[in-house]
């Protein structure tokens, strides 16, 4: 589990969460009236009521009693966003351009996200090269191997 | 049972194909996304041509090797490499962090190993007597079965109760959007084409417990997994000793296992979890379950293997398949021309018995084969730069998840999933209570519609929930698990006071 650093932030964010809960419980429960079966409705609207209660009493307790726990914490946000973006970036463009120029996209953004010492030439040519080496790697294994039809 | 079947498991062939399973097995179940039902599914062409229990034997092994592989990436990545070894990273992960993954690694070898055993050896002493047990369970069963699963919700959750439950229903309410499987309902599509097709398991599971990692490892210079100055081998001698000091959880984790494993469409993710919620309920005080504790790796790593022999129990004998990896070694069965049945330990008695043998032997060289590649794996996942580690296990989980049903939409909802985790974990609703309702919600809602339509019917609704003596067992047992804990905090609660 990753580590969740005390911060002030912690009981607004808490109570934004519950708040959210509890939204897609209402949201759940109002789709389940355009089902036409029965059998359809009943599972997920005692879920959603359940999701419900039991967000909204955290909203209640949290409201009452606040609390610091949790935060988004320390740590860079470029790099979490790059990492996102880039894995984002990279599936979006697989139907366009292929699963290696799309994997590469991913795996480049991944890298310079997660690089943290500093970048000589060597440390270039060697991570670039490990990269290339990974991903055909497993291209070959999934598409001649395992037969999954890779775009 | 002869012993002419035993040594006709040990030929030169049978042994390479049992090894060479084992290893395929466990590398391909280290992969997220990749789990023992492809495995089996791209080797089985290559055992047509082989005989009917050679064949077996190969394949068996691959499926036991499969699960067990499995947790490499849960303990090393915090990512299951296959639903059956969710569990294993609630402990795996945080040993792994603190410095003990080889230790983690080593003690998921020797539980495999032990569960795979047990499994084995049901099916080959108590196949017939226990297959009943599959057919004694009814919808209603079924639905308090994962009812007892979601009950770890509450130890999983502790000081956010609450929280975990929300979590839980939400996983719940995941499970259930696309086509509702009991009518064809849409449902909670909201128009969108993308999620017609649902969350599948396995791309929610990477989303949810992988991704969230990656975003933290990125954002610090910190080290990825603690390593030790002088890098030891993996911990061979230390595993054994904890092993053998949690004989009980380890023999009551490989039982759970088997049975559940008997019991068609339940699995190794449902045997893990409820081995690992009974080991956390009957546990010491001072075992910390959650943040690093070896008898929760114990509990989950026996009962997920051990429901390999368990599964073949109906296979064989029923031609129920219990796993989606039964039913293609079933099929494998079928193209071979051998008919599964009562019958079939009597008329095709060489096939079945070499084949538990062939199990057997292949249980027992995932010992030395499994430590091997777990000491290789550690190494190599604590050494490799975090500025490549990163990147390569984000480039896995985008092919893991294509792979499964080769779709894009797939991999940005595990992408998406898992940012909406990260975001939420941060705030104390943690992921696996989302991943034990999205897991266990099916099979919920499939026993309580079945069994809400079968009590009306009957007009004994009560009857029907609460009347059947095994439903009474799992309630009692979920009651127990769910009271317990509540109970022993407030009496060590008023034990402080009157210290005090």
């Amino acid at each position: 589990m990753p580590d969740h650093q005390r911060h002030p932030d912690g009981h607004i964010g808490s109570l934004v969460i519950s708040a959210l809960f509890v939204l897609m419980g209402i949201i759940a429960l109002y789709d389940t009236t355009g089902y036409s079966d029965r059998d359809s409705q009943v599972f997920p609207r005692t879920v959603a009521i359940m999701m419900i209660l039991t967000a909204g009493l955290s909203l209640i307790t949290r409201f009452l009693h606040p609390s610091d726990s949790g935060g988004f914490g320390t740590g860079t946000w470029w790099r979490r966003v790059l990492l996102v973006v880039a894995m984002f970036a990279g599936c979006l463009a697989i139907p366009h351009i292929g699963f290696l120029a799309s994997g590469a996209i991913a795996f480049a953004g991944g890298l310079i996200a997660a690089m943290h010492d500093r970048w000589t030439p060597i440390t270039a040519l060697l991570y670039a090269g490990c990269g290339a080496a990974v991903m055909i790697a497993f291209l070959a294994l999934f598409r001649y191997v395992l037969h999954v039809p890779l775009p | 049972m002869e012993f002419g079947h035993f040594l006709s498991a040990l030929t030169p062939f049978n042994l390479v194909l049992a090894l060479f399973g084992v290893v395929a097995g466990t590398v391909v179940g280290s992969i997220p996304g990749l789990t023992a039902t492809m495995a089996l599914a791209v080797l089985v062409p290559i055992t047509f041509s082989m005989d009917p229990a050679s064949a077996l034997i190969l394949l068996g092994a691959i499926y036991t090797g499969a699960i067990y592989g499995g947790a490499y990436a849960a303990i090393l990545l915090n990512t299951p490499g296959t639903p059956s070894a969710i569990a294993t990273t609630f402990d795996g992960y945080p040993m792994a962090k603190r410095g003990d993954g080889d230790l983690a690694v080593a003690l998921a070898c020797f539980a495999s190993v032990v569960g795979g055993l047990v499994g084995a050896f049901s099916l080959l002493l108590l196949a017939p007597p226990l297959s009943k047990v599959a057919l004694a369970f009814g919808p209603i069963e079924y639905f308090w079965l994962s009812i007892f699963g979601l009950s770890l919700i509450a130890s999983l959750s502790t000081g956010n109760l609450m929280k975990g439950l929300a979590g839980g229903a939400f996983g719940m309410l995941l499970s259930t959007v696309g086509v509702a499987e009991v009518s064809a309902d849409i449902r909670l599509t909201f128009g969108s084409q993308m999620l017609v097709g649902g969350f599948g398991v396995i791309g929610a599971l990477i989303g949810l417990y992988c991704i969230p990692v990656l975003i933290d490892l990125v954002a610090t210079p910190d080290r990825h997994l603690k390593m030790e100055e002088d890098v030891r081998s993996v911990r061979i001698g230390e595993a054994f000793r904890i092993a053998a000091r949690s004989k009980i959880n380890l023999i009551r984790s490989s039982v759970i296992g088997t049975l559940i494993g008997i019991l068609p469409g339940a699995g190794g993710s449902v045997a893990g979890l409820v081995a690992y919620s009974e080991a956390k309920r009957t546990g010491k005080p001072h075992q910390k379950f959650g943040e690093g504790e070896p008898d929760g790796i114990l509990a989950t790593e026996s009962a997920n293997n051990a429901t390999v022999g368990g599964g073949f129990i109906p296979t064989l004998v029923l031609g129920i398949p219990g796993t989606p990896p039964d039913a293609i070694v079933l099929g494998a069965l079928l193209v071979q021309g051998v008919r599964t049945g009562p019958t079939m330990f009597s008329q095709s008695g060489s096939i079945v018995f070499t084949f538990i043998y062939g199990l057997l032997i292949a249980t027992v060289l995932m010992l030395p084969a499994g430590l091997l590649i777990g000491r290789y794996a550690y190494k190599s996942i604590v050494n490799i730069p975090k500025a490549v580690l990163v990147p390569t296990v984000g480039f896995m989980t985008i092919i893991g998840t294509f792979s499964i049903r080769n779709s894009v939409t797939d991999v940005i909802l595990m992408l998406g999933l898992g940012v909406f985790g990260w975001v939420v974990g941060r705030f104390g609703f943690a992921a696996s209570p989302i991943v034990l309702g999205l897991i266990l919600g099916p099979i919920a809602e499939q026993g309580f519609v079945q069994g809400w339509t079968i009590g009306s019917a009957t007009g004994n609704l009560f009857g029907m929930f609460f009347g059947r003596p095994i439903s009474q067992g799992i309630i009692a047992f979920t009651l127990i698990t769910l009271i317990l804990p509540l109970y022993t905090a407030r009496r060590r609660r008023r034990k402080e006071r009157e210290q005090t």
